[in-house]
């Protein structure tokens, strides 16, 4: 395929702004929250004293965090990029060229896109900057520091646009272009219930570090110990996250009695990895919520009786840092969430429509959609922050008795979180409607 | 002759510039199976959609008579009363199926009588029966993905059948099945209608599809040139 067909192929068709314009805000989103966070990250960076490393590593955690639900975010925008203008993409198949040709368009068309959403994600980053800077850190904002470099913020910019051809070229293998059209591949893998035995193994092994660890001693075994069992924990999640699911979703089948119910539950069984996929940042903030959360709460506790200065301050910023770190994440997933939505929607619409001509009032659709979201996500939200609980149940027990402040907190970021993710569900309604309304 | 099922007055509807219908007259029996035909752009899906009260007409009116009597005016209807009109009275069945690629073949037809109310346990027996009554027997918990395409409109007559369903409207039915499938889908659509004294109005190009029904109206520039009834 020469350069100028390729030109022909990438200009907007008409009526097709909301399938660019949706992927296009979503790496926007992604690139600025991206941005905004290093750089502020990269803020403890230009600190010189003794404290300064722990205020790198915990930036560092926080960054690492982050890495999950970005690419969750990254992958829904890209893959809905891909999966755009599929008449165009079967009508190139029919027209004789290779599938990997039109991968090559569809890939093309992602990375253009993700080129246009980094651009305005970077001019969103500046106009954070002023607010971000304001964010106190021992006791002083962080000013013009949050600003990256050039370098920098090229560097991400380009890691971004190159996350979206990466995700573009994965999320291609899960959809069969042919000359008679663009469809999901109709057999998801389904998780196998080995994930739950290798899961529970791990857990058990996380509890008897969490038993073992605390009497070992020293600060360093103790933080060594915390990120080894944080990270078993990450581990358990995505190893045992879909197989949950599935099975949450088999019992709400059998038990479903209403059209909106069934329709939830199999929309979960039907692809149980990319709903986890979707809450899964949730996952890892609730987990982190508990983990944290109780970390932060004890060490306040330690400190108390004599408290210096700087150690305030550490546990000041701390809890700043986890707060910041748990918003990003829960914005990454609500976008997530929101992209993917506005995806089926687009890939749907041909039924949707169907369905308003057979009556189908369109509450009942919307119902199953948000449902399929929503339950997942308090299925996920809960137990992640059940299975922390469970991981350092010493340490969270002290901490209920010491500083139920801690449970305060978490409980108030799990329910702002699930209610940042369920206003996403609501965002993509009208666009439902629209879809039945034909 | 026995009363209308459906009747349509001085029917005018326009997209823009264009004008899909003008001034259409149309009277359908009980029992009655229609097809109306016509060239791309002749206006008989707008025809189609507009008796259903899928859309109003911008002149003209729809009247349908139910079985139990007592004439309603389907266009003077308001959206979420032509919607309940749809989903309680008649049934569709479209040129691709479009059925849920999540739900089993019985969770699609169950799913449209569960949504006018009926039990989950209920629908889903009559659901089973309408399959196995369409020769879907043992077919019951395969995806849609999992189905012909023959079969897959199968499930589609089903679903349009299982609320009961005075008058099934067909757009296309068999528009993408090869000839010997589209004469057993044909098959499956007439004896589930028609044979169960039910009324069916089909949309189609498809002449071998239309000689199949009892009468054929022919619409051209969005005007019936007229009709005639079947040998």
């Amino acid at each position: 395929m020469n350069a100028a067909t390729l030109r022909l192929l990438l200009r907007p068709a008409p009526g097709s702004t909301g399938v660019v314009v949706i992927p296009a805000v979503a790496f926007a989103v992604v690139s600025a929250l991206v941005l905004t966070v290093v750089g502020g990250a990269q803020a403890f960076w230009s600190w010189t004293d003794q404290e300064a490393l722990i205020y790198q590593v915990l930036a560092a955690v926080a960054l690492v965090l982050l890495v999950l639900p970005l690419a969750a975010l990254g992958g829904a925008a890209a893959r809905l990029s891909a999966r755009r203008r599929d008449e165009r993409l079967s009508t190139l198949r029919l027209l004789g060229v290779t599938g990997f040709g039109v991968g090559v368009v569809a890939v093309v068309e992602s990375t253009l896109v993700a080129v246009v959403g980094v651009l305005g994600g970077v001019l969103l980053a500046f106009g954070l900057a002023p607010l971000v800077g304001l964010i106190p850190f021992r006791g002083e904002p962080l000013g013009s520091a949050v600003l990256l470099a050039p370098w920098m913020m090229a560097a991400i910019a380009a890691g971004t646009v190159l996350l979206a051809t990466i995700s573009a070229v994965i999320g291609l293998r899960r959809v069969v272009i042919s000359p008679l059209g663009v469809r999901t591949r109709s057999t998801p893998p389904t998780p196998h219930w080995v994930r739950a035995v290798i899961a529970i193994a791990a857990v058990a092994a996380g509890f008897a570090a969490g038993w073992v660890v605390p009497g070992i001693g020293g600060a360093i075994a103790v933080i060594t110990g915390l990120v080894a069992i944080f990270g078993v924990g990450l581990l358990v999640l995505n190893l045992i996250g879909p197989w949950v699911l599935k099975i949450g979703a088999r019992m709400q089948l059998r038990r479903a009695k209403t059209p909106a119910r069934l329709l939830a539950a199999r929309i979960v069984l039907d692809d149980a990895k990319g709903t986890w996929r979707q809450v899964s940042g949730v996952a890892m903030s609730s987990f982190m919520a508990v983990f944290a959360g109780t970390g932060v709460a004890l060490m306040n506790v330690m400190s108390s009786s004599d408290p210096s200065a700087q150690d305030l301050a550490l546990l000041t910023d701390m809890r700043t840092g986890l707060i910041i770190t748990l918003v990003a994440s829960f914005l990454m997933v609500g976008c997530s969430v929101a992209v993917t939505q506005a995806s089926d929607i687009i890939d749907q619409r041909d039924l949707h429509r169907s369905l308003h001509y057979l009556g189908v009032p369109g509450g009942t659709v919307d119902a199953a959609r948000r449902r399929a979201v929503m339950s997942p996500l308090l299925i996920t939200a809960l137990g992640s922050a059940l299975c922390a609980a469970v991981l350092i149940f010493p340490l969270l027990g002290i901490a209920l008795i010491t500083a139920p402040l801690s449970l305060v907190t978490i409980a108030a970021v799990l329910t702002a979180g699930i209610a940042l993710v369920w206003m996403a569900t609501r965002l993509t309604r009208p666009l439902l409607m629209r879809a039945f309304a034909g | 002759m026995s009363t209308a099922v459906i009747e349509a007055h001085g029917l005018s509807k326009s997209f823009g510039s264009t004008r899909a219908l003008a001034g259409v007259d149309l009277g359908i029996s009980p029992g009655e199976s229609v097809a109306i035909m016509g060239a791309s752009g002749s206006g008989k899906t707008t025809l189609l959609h507009v008796l259903a009260g899928i859309t109003k007409p911008h002149a003209g009116r729809v009247m349908f008579t139910p079985p139990a009597g007592g004439s309603i005016e389907v266009s003077a209807l308001g959206e979420t009363a032509r919607s309940r009109l749809r989903r309680e009275s008649f049934g569709f069945v479209f040129q691709q199926g479009l059925l849920m690629p999540e739900l089993t073949a019985v969770e699609n037809v169950a799913l449209a009588a569960m949504i006018t109310g009926v039990p989950r346990a209920e629908a889903t027996q009559r659901a089973a029966g309408w399959l196995a009554a369409l020769g879907l027997q043992g077919m019951e918990d395969r995806r849609i993905g999992e189905l012909s395409g023959g079969q897959a409109q199968r499930v589609a007559i089903a679903r349009a059948q299982v609320t009961g369903a005075s008058v099934v409207f067909a757009d296309e039915p068999t528009g993408a099945l090869d000839s010997g499938t589209s004469s057993e889908v044909m098959d499956a659509l007439l004896w589930s209608t028609t044979g169960q004294g039910r009324t069916l109005v089909v949309v189609t190009h498809d002449p071998q599809v239309a000689a199949r029904c009892s009468r054929t109206v022919a619409v051209r520039d969005g005007r019936v040139l007229g009709s005639s009834v079947a040998a």
